[in-house]
Parts: C-alpha cells; sequence; structure tokens
C-alpha cells in the first residue's frame, strides 16, 4: 500500500512540463504504480489544456496582423503535412529488466529510453547513475542487498527516493513499493532493507550534499550520489 | 451518446466555466480530429490546424525563446496530431487534451535537445498517449510498403476496404470495428479472409 505520493505543487508542475526530467521520471514511475496520483494528474492535465486552449478569440483582434501574415507559410506546412500519408504505427514498450543483488526487476516505462552507466558496488549499495546531464542534479538506481543499512545522512539539498521494488524501514517509518519519498535537510535518516530492495533517488545539490555526507564516509564522500 | 462515468469524469474538469460556446468548441474539435483519423480528411486538418496554431506558437515562444522553436514546435505537433490522430479516444478526455499531451511532449524533448547533448526522445515514457504501447514512425521501408498496399487495397470491393483499414491501419479489434460498421463479428472476420486472399493474389506475394 503506497502511502507517500507526490505533492499536489509537484503533480501540477509535472503535467505542465515544468520539472526536470529526472523529477519528472520520478512522478511517472510513482504514477505507474499509483491509480489515485495518475487520476490527479489526467485531471490537471485537462484543466491546463483548457485553460490553454479554450481561451475564446483572444487571438482575433491581438494578433489578427500576424496571423494573416502567417497564414501563407501556414498554408504550404499544413500541405507539407498531410502530403505524407503515413500514419504512427504501436510497437511494443521496451521495458528494461535489471538484474539486483536480490533479484531481477523489472524497471518502469518512465525508464526504457534511459541509458543508465555501470553499476558500481560499495558496501550494501550498488549505484547505477542515469545519462540526464542535468548537473547538479543527479538521478541514480540504487541497489541495497538484503540486510543493508545506508548508514546516518542528512541532505543540504532535497533527496527524493522513490521506492521501486521490495521495501526499507528507516527511522520515520517503513516504505513499500511506489512509496515516492520528498526529503530535506530537516530530516536525517538511516534506511536499512530485510529482504533488499531497489531505489530511484534524485538529488540536486551534489556539493552541498557531499560535505554533510563526506564527514561520514571521507574519502569517498561523493560515491554514493 | 455514451454517457458513462468516464465521459463525466472528462466533462467535469470543465467545471462552471463551461459555457455554450465551449461545449460547441468541444464537439467542432472533435468532429475534426475523428474525420482526420477515419478519412484522412485535409480540409478538416486544416481547420484543427487554424484552430491551434496561434495557441501553440503562443505557447513555444513563452517556453521555447524564439518564434523560429515555436515554428519548429507547431510543426512537430500538427505533425503527430496528423499521425497520430487515430489513438485519440474520445471517451479519455477532450482534443484540448489530447493535443496538450503532444504539444507539451513535443516542447520537452525540444528543450532538453537545446540544453544537453542527449539525443532520446523521454517524454512519451514520462506522458504516455498511448497507454502500454508506444507510438512510433513505421520503418521506412514499412512506409513504402504501406503505400503500395494502399494502392492495391483500393482495387478490392468497399466493404473489404473498410475492414483492412479499421483493423490494420486503425487498429480496432475486430470487435470494435464490428460495432463501428454495425455489422456481426463474424462478418468482419470472412471479409477480412476474403479481402486478404485477394490482397495476396493481387500483389504476387509480396505480402
Amino acid at each position: 500500500m503506497i502511502t507517500h505520493h507526490p505533492s499536489d505543487e509537484l503533480l501540477t508542475a509535472f503535467t505542465q512540463g515544468e520539472l526536470t526530467a529526472s523529477l519528472s521520471i520520478a512522478v511517472a514511475a510513482h504514477n505507474e504504480l499509483c491509480p489515485v496520483c495518475q487520476e490527479k494528474v489526467e485531471k490537471l492535465n485537462a484543466q491546463h489544456a483548457q485553460m490553454l486552449f479554450d481561451t475564446d478569440n483572444e487571438t482575433i483582434d491581438d494578433a489578427g496582423n500576424d496571423i494573416q501574415e502567417s497564414e501563407l507559410n501556414w498554408m504550404s506546412m499544413i500541405d507539407d503535412i498531410t502530403d505524407d500519408d503515413s500514419q504512427s504505427v504501436l510497437v511494443p514498450i521496451d521495458t528494461k529488466s535489471v538484474q539486483l543483488s536480490y533479484d531481477n526487476v523489472q524497471l518502469p516505462r518512465a525508464l526504457s529510453n534511459v541509458s543508465l552507466k555501470k553499476w558500481s558496488k560499495l558496501g550494501d549499495v550498488s549505484r547505477a547513475r542515469l545519462e540526464l546531464e542535468e548537473e547538479p542534479i543527479r538521478s541514480s538506481l540504487l541497489d541495497i542487498s538484503p540486510g543493508g543499512v545506508v548508514p546516518l545522512h542528512t541532505h543540504k539539498g532535497f533527496e527524493l527516493t522513490l521506492l521501486l521494488d521490495g521495501s526499507f524501514e528507516d527511522d520515520m517509518g517503513s516504505y513499500h513499493a511506489g512509496d515516492f519519498i520528498w526529503l530535506d535537510k530537516s530530516h536525517s535518516h538511516s534506511p536499512r532493507t530485510t529482504d533488499g530492495c531497489l531505489c530511484y533517488a534524485v538529488l540536486d545539490d551534489a556539493m552541498e550534499f557531499k560535505e554533510g555526507f563526506s564527514k561520514l564516509f571521507n574519502p569517498i564522500g561523493s560515491y554514493l550520489y | 451518446m455514451i454517457n458513462s462515468s468516464h465521459t463525466v469524469q472528462g466533462l467535469d474538469t470543465h467545471g462552471n466555466a463551461n459555457t455554450m460556446k465551449d461545449a460547441q468548441n468541444t464537439q467542432q474539435l472533435q468532429q475534426w480530429l475523428i474525420a482526420v483519423a477515419n478519412d484522412r480528411d485535409k480540409r478538416a486538418f486544416a481547420q484543427l490546424f487554424s484552430w491551434f496554431a496561434p495557441k501553440i506558437l503562443r505557447y513555444g515562444v513563452s517556453h521555447l525563446n524564439s518564434s523560429a522553436n515555436a515554428q519548429e514546435l507547431l510543426q512537430d505537433t500538427m505533425t503527430n496530431v496528423w499521425k497520430k490522430a487515430h489513438y485519440f479516444n474520445a471517451d479519455k478526455g477532450a482534443v484540448t487534451t489530447w493535443v496538450y499531451t503532444i504539444m507539451r511532449n513535443a516542447s520537452f524533448d525540444m528543450l532538453r535537445k537545446m540544453q544537453t547533448q542527449r539525443e532520446e526522445m523521454l517524454s512519451d515514457d514520462i506522458w504516455p498517449l498511448v497507454e502500454a504501447q508506444t507510438a512510433q514512425e513505421g520503418e521506412y521501408t514499412d512506409h513504402l510498403m504501406q503505400k503500395e498496399i494502399k494502392r492495391y487495397l483500393s482495387l478490392l470491393p468497399d466493404a473489404q476496404q473498410q475492414v483492412i483499414k479499421g483493423v490494420y491501419f486503425q487498429h480496432l479489434s475486430q470487435e470494435e470495428l464490428a460495432k463501428q460498421l454495425g455489422i456481426p463479428v463474424g462478418t468482419v472476420k470472412s471479409r477480412l479472409r476474403l479481402a486478404l486472399s485477394k490482397l495476396k493474389q493481387k500483389m504476387g506475394g509480396k505480402l
């Protein structure tokens, strides 16, 4: 049962295409597991679309001249588009699965076209970064092996954890697949898992985070994220 | 008119602002899009184009920072509307929502292309237009093949063309098609069989 969800602000930003790819993927992957948020997003989508498109005829007065000028262009664009009579066809989604320390797990659709860097392992945690090029925001898949513990840490920026598979506990509670856990500097925690789990993690400020973290992990402070 | 809980949900997002004009727009847009999907109706497409174009351009200028990019967004979005019209499902939401999804996705991919070196299109996996499957351009050879098939198809009787188009071009199930044409599923099946064997004959084993 999913008990942690993205906030309404986040869902709104998501539907308006305003989040980074890494966070958009997080919300989409959560929604694949959460019909409640999926339904909210569908409503927000419809509302935003209506707001953008159903704004009566304001353009006729405001932009009338521009539109007439560009109508010539439009005619050729329309011809151009309709000259090609092929229709799009559906192909099955090529979702990825990954071999983890405890199981083979299917990744969400939202990750199916994202490149992963090589897995590297430190203690109980294996990490594969996503190649999204959104520095300083970094996103990774984290495979925590059965019985594994991530040492106590805090966050100077934000840390978003989406639990994709398995379960873990920390000082604040226990979490299950689909839980969307947003933490910031006001939280510190030490996640531990009994049977192993797979998380998708996004952090926004690697340098700041490294400072706090490296106290525990020096000299490999920046390793985990 | 289907009036299940699905459509009610779609409508309540219009809320109190649902004026007569909005309702007329909604219906008109839907007619045009369905004409594009079913009949590849170029005039209906031109109507949709002129209705959406200024709005897409305005969105493009504010999100992509130049009118050249806005033009590209317009071309991208409307090309997808033309090629994907047959995926539109009126039970799932309004035309505006559907076009918005296409436009937002195209804009998201364009922005990423501008900001990173990466080429992959992520938007369709994040905001899928079609559940459980992904819409893709056919291979170039498929495209030629499709053109050729269409030519041979036009040699068949209308009733047989209809079932082939429904099943292979609009991706309807045989049951859906039977319902749409108001004929028994068995008839769809037999027409399809007949049509396919004729096509094979005419194309001389190319199929």
